[in-house]
C-alpha cells in the first residue's frame, strides 16, 4: 500500500524543465492576451468606438396590417397598399454623374432638387415618401451608398367620392379621421408587435436579437352598403343637384326587412385618395345635419289619429277655410282643396288638413307616437357624428307647438331618421334598428302602431305616388309608396327663409315593402323647389335599380280593391 | 466517485441539450421570419388584385364601355314588355 502511494507522487511530480516550461507557456499567453489588450485600447481605439457607435440595438416595430372595409359583396372600399419611403444618409452618399441621372428619373425629382437634398446636414432626409415598389428596387439595385427603401402602407379608397363621407379617411398616421375609418379605428389598426435586432448606421441589419411580439392584423369591417346601389345614389344625386343648382343633395337606401343601408350618399364630395379635402363637403349630412322635415312627418301625426281610432281613412276633412291659424301666422294649403278625404289629405298634403286631424289626438300621445317613430332620437348606427335632432316635450309644448308638429314643423331630424321611421309602415307596423355593418337576414323589430293603421298609412302612401304629389316618384312596374316635404330653412336670425329644402321619402314594393328611401335636396334654386319634383326622381332611379338588381318581382298590374274603397267618403268631420 | 462520473456525464448531456435547444430555436426564428416576409409579400400581391379588380369593374367603366364600345341602352317604356 506505501508502495503504491510512493510511485503515484512520483509520477506526478514533473522536472525542473518540464516546470519552466509551463510557465513559459503561461506567461507567454498571459503576454499575448495584454499585448492584444494594448492593441485594440490605444492603436485600434477610434476604429472600435466608432464600429461600436455605428452597431447599436433597437427595438423594430413590426407593422400590423390595417383591415379592409368592404361592401357586402366583398368590393373593397377601403385598403392599405404598399409603398416604399426612400431616404438618403448625405454623409454617406455617394454617386457619380450617371448613377444621379437614373436616381432623379426613378424617384421623379428634379436634379437641382437632389442636389439640394444631398447638401443637407442631416442623417435622414426624404427622397421620396410615396414611391411604388417597383421603381423602390430599382433604385436600391444601384447600390448606392446611402440611400435607404422602408416599405409602409398608404390607404387607399377605390370607390373615390362615391362612397368618400361612408368610409372617411386616415391622416399621415394610419389613424381613421372620419367616418368608418374613424369609428372602427380600434378594430382596423390592430396591434402592432416590436422585434430587437443589432443594426448599424447605414440600415443594415446585422443580427436578430430574438426579442419578439408578434403583431395581431386589424380586422376587415364588412359594410352593408352596395357598391353598385351607392353609385346609382352618388349619380342620381349629382344629377339632380346639378339641375336644380342645388347647395347639396343626400339620399338613404335601407332594406326594409333588415334594417340595413344598402346606400348612403351625399353630393357634392371629395376625393378620399387627394391631399386637399374641403372641411365644407367632409360631413356624412345624412346622419350629422338636421332640418325641419316638413310633410314628411304627416303619415306619423295621421297615423296617431287613425291608431287612436280618432279618424278613418274615409272620414271627410273640410278644409275649405283656406288656412289655419297657428299662432300669429297662418297656415295655407297650396290651393283650397276643400272637402276632401283624410287620406286625400296625405295624398295632396294638405297642411290644414293635417292640423284638423292632430287636434283630434292629445299632445302626450303624439308626442309618444313621433317618439316611437324614433323623431328626435339618434338612430344607434355605429357612424361618427351622428346627432339626435330635436322634439321637445310634450310637456313644454304650447297649443301652436302641438299644432306646428302635425305638419312637421317645430322639430328637427336628420335623414337617417326619417328613413328608419319610414320602417314601420314598410314592416306592417313595426320599426327595425338600423345598421350600417352585414347583418345575418330579417332582425325582429319593435312595434310601433297595429298592423292595421300601418296598412292603411300604406294604401294612402301609395296613392300619393299614384294621384298626388309625387308624380315623378313613381317605377314603372312597380307599386311605390312614399310622402313628399317641401320646407323652409331657417334663417341666421331664426326667420323662415325663401329658401328650401326638398325631400321623399318612399317605399318599394308594396304588396311586400323591401327597400325604404330618403332623398333630401337642399336649396334647389332653379326650376322647382317642391319634393316630388327634385327628390322624386332621385328617388325612382334609385328604386328602379335597386329593384333589378335584387330581382324583386314586379306587382305594378296588381290592383288593390282597398284603395278603391277607401277612396269613396263616408262621413263628414 | 461514481456519483460524480454519472453527474459529469449528466452535465455534459444537458449542455449539449442546451446547444441544441438554442440550435433549434434559431432555425425556426429564421423560419418564422422568412415565412413572415412570404405572408406579407403575398397579401400585398392579394392587394394589389383586389385594387386592379375593383378598379376594372368600376361601375364608372362598366357603363362607359357599355354605352361607347357596345353601344347599350337602357330601353324606354315603350320598348319594354311585361310578360303575364
Amino acid at each position: 500500500m506505501i508502495n503504491t502511494r510512493k510511485k503515484q507522487t512520483e509520477f506526478f511530480e514533473l522536472s525542473k524543465i518540464r516546470r519552466r516550461l509551463v510557465l513559459i507557456i503561461i506567461l507567454s499567453l498571459f503576454f499575448s492576451l495584454f499585448s492584444r489588450a494594448i492593441y485594440l485600447q490605444a492603436m485600434q481605439k477610434d476604429f472600435l468606438q466608432k464600429e461600436a457607435e455605428d452597431r447599436s440595438d433597437r427595438k423594430v416595430l413590426l407593422h400590423a396590417y390595417r383591415g379592409k372595409i368592404i361592401d357586402r359583396n366583398n368590393n373593397v372600399f377601403a385598403v392599405s397598399t404598399p409603398i416604399q419611403e426612400v431616404t438618403v444618409n448625405p454623409s454617406i452618399f455617394v454617386a457619380s454623374v450617371k448613377e444621379k441621372i437614373k436616381l432623379v428619373r426613378l424617384l421623379s425629382i428634379s436634379r437641382k432638387d437632389l442636389e439640394r437634398k444631398i447638401q443637407k446636414n442631416k442623417k435622414k432626409v426624404y427622397l421620396n415618401r410615396q414611391l411604388s415598389p417597383e421603381k423602390a428596387a430599382q433604385i436600391m439595385a444601384l447600390k448606392i451608398p446611402g440611400i435607404i427603401s422602408n416599405k409602409k402602407y398608404k390607404r387607399f379608397y377605390p370607390a373615390k367620392e362615391v362612397a368618400a363621407h361612408l368610409v372617411g379617411f386616415t391622416g399621415i398616421d394610419g389613424y381613421g379621421l372620419e367616418g368608418i375609418e374613424l369609428y372602427s379605428n380600434k378594430l382596423l389598426a390592430g396591434d402592432s408587435g416590436y422585434k430587437k435586432i443589432l443594426k448599424t448606421r447605414s440600415g443594415r441589419i446585422v443580427d436578430d436579437l430574438q426579442d419578439i411580439k408578434i403583431p395581431r392584423d386589424g380586422q376587415d369591417i364588412q359594410l352593408s352598403i352596395d357598391k353598385r346601389l351607392q353609385y346609382t345614389a352618388y349619380r342620381a344625386l349629382e344629377k339632380a343637384v346639378e339641375k336644380y343648382a342645388a347647395i347639396s343633395g343626400s339620399a338613404i337606401l335601407l332594406d326594409a326587412k333588415t334594417g340595413e343601408i344598402l346606400a348612403m350618399t351625399n353630393y357634392p364630395s371629395y376625393n378620399p385618395n387627394s391631399k386637399g379635402k374641403p372641411i365644407d363637403f367632409r360631413r356624412n349630412r345624412v346622419v350629422t345635419d338636421t332640418f325641419e322635415p316638413g310633410s314628411t312627418i304627416k303619415p306619423i301625426s295621421v297615423s296617431a289619429a287613425l291608431e287612436n281610432k280618432s279618424i278613418k281613412p274615409n272620414n271627410i276633412i273640410d278644409t275649405s277655410a283656406g288656412y289655419y291659424k297657428v299662432g300669429r301666422s297662418h297656415v295655407k294649403d297650396t290651393r283650397n282643396y276643400g272637402k276632401i278625404s283624410v287620406t286625400e289629405v296625405i295624398q295632396k298634403s294638405s297642411n290644414i288638413g293635417a292640423i284638423i286631424i292632430g287636434e283630434k289626438v292629445e299632445s302626450k300621445y303624439l308626442w309618444n307616437i313621433l317618439n316611437n317613430f324614433g323623431i328626435g332620437q339618434k338612430t344607434g348606427v355605429s357612424f361618427p357624428g351622428e346627432v339626435g335632432g330635436k322634439l321637445r316635450h310634450y310637456k313644454n309644448w304650447r297649443k301652436t307647438d302641438h299644432e306646428s308638429a302635425t305638419f312637421g314643423y317645430g322639430m328637427s331630424t336628420s335623414l337617417i331618421q326619417l328613413a328608419h321611421s319610414y320602417t314601420v309602415f314598410a314592416n306592417q307596423g313595426s320599426i327595425k334598428e338600423v345598421s350600417i355593418l352585414k347583418t345575418k337576414g330579417p332582425t325582429l323589430g319593435r312595434r310601433v302602431i297595429s298592423r292595421k293603421t300601418s296598412d292603411e298609412m300604406l294604401s294612402m302612401l301609395e296613392s300619393v305616388v299614384k294621384e298626388g304629389t309625387a308624380k315623378h316618384a313613381k317605377v314603372n312596374g312597380y307599386r311605390v309608396a312614399g310622402k313628399t316635404g317641401t320646407s323652409k330653412k331657417l334663417g341666421a336670425d331664426g326667420k323662415y327663409e325663401s329658401n328650401y329644402i326638398g325631400s321623399f321619402v318612399g317605399i318599394a314594393p308594396v304588396s311586400s315593402p323591401k327597400f325604404v328611401i330618403a332623398v333630401m335636396i337642399d336649396g334647389p334654386s332653379i326650376d322647382s323647389y317642391y319634393g316630388g319634383t327634385v327628390a322624386g326622381p332621385v328617388f325612382s332611379t334609385l328604386m328602379a335599380e335597386a329593384l333589378k338588381i335584387y330581382s324583386i318581382p314586379q306587382d305594378g298590374l296588381i290592383e288593390s280593391d282597398e284603395l278603391k274603397r277607401e277612396a269613396k267618403p263616408d262621413s263628414i268631420i | 466517485m461514481r456519483l460524480n462520473l454519472i453527474l459529469y456525464f449528466v452535465l455534459i448531456f444537458f449542455a449539449i441539450a442546451t446547444v441544441n435547444s438554442e440550435h433549434q430555436y434559431r432555425n425556426n426564428y429564421s423560419r418564422l421570419d422568412i415565412e413572415y416576409k412570404a405572408t406579407s409579400e403575398l397579401r400585398d400581391e392579394k392587394t394589389k388584385l383586389e385594387v386592379e379588380e375593383s378598379d376594372k369593374s368600376g361601375n364608372q367603366r362598366i357603363q362607359t364601355i357599355a354605352s361607347e364600345k357596345l353601344k347599350m341602352y337602357v330601353p324606354n317604356k315603350k320598348q319594354v314588355k311585361v310578360i303575364k
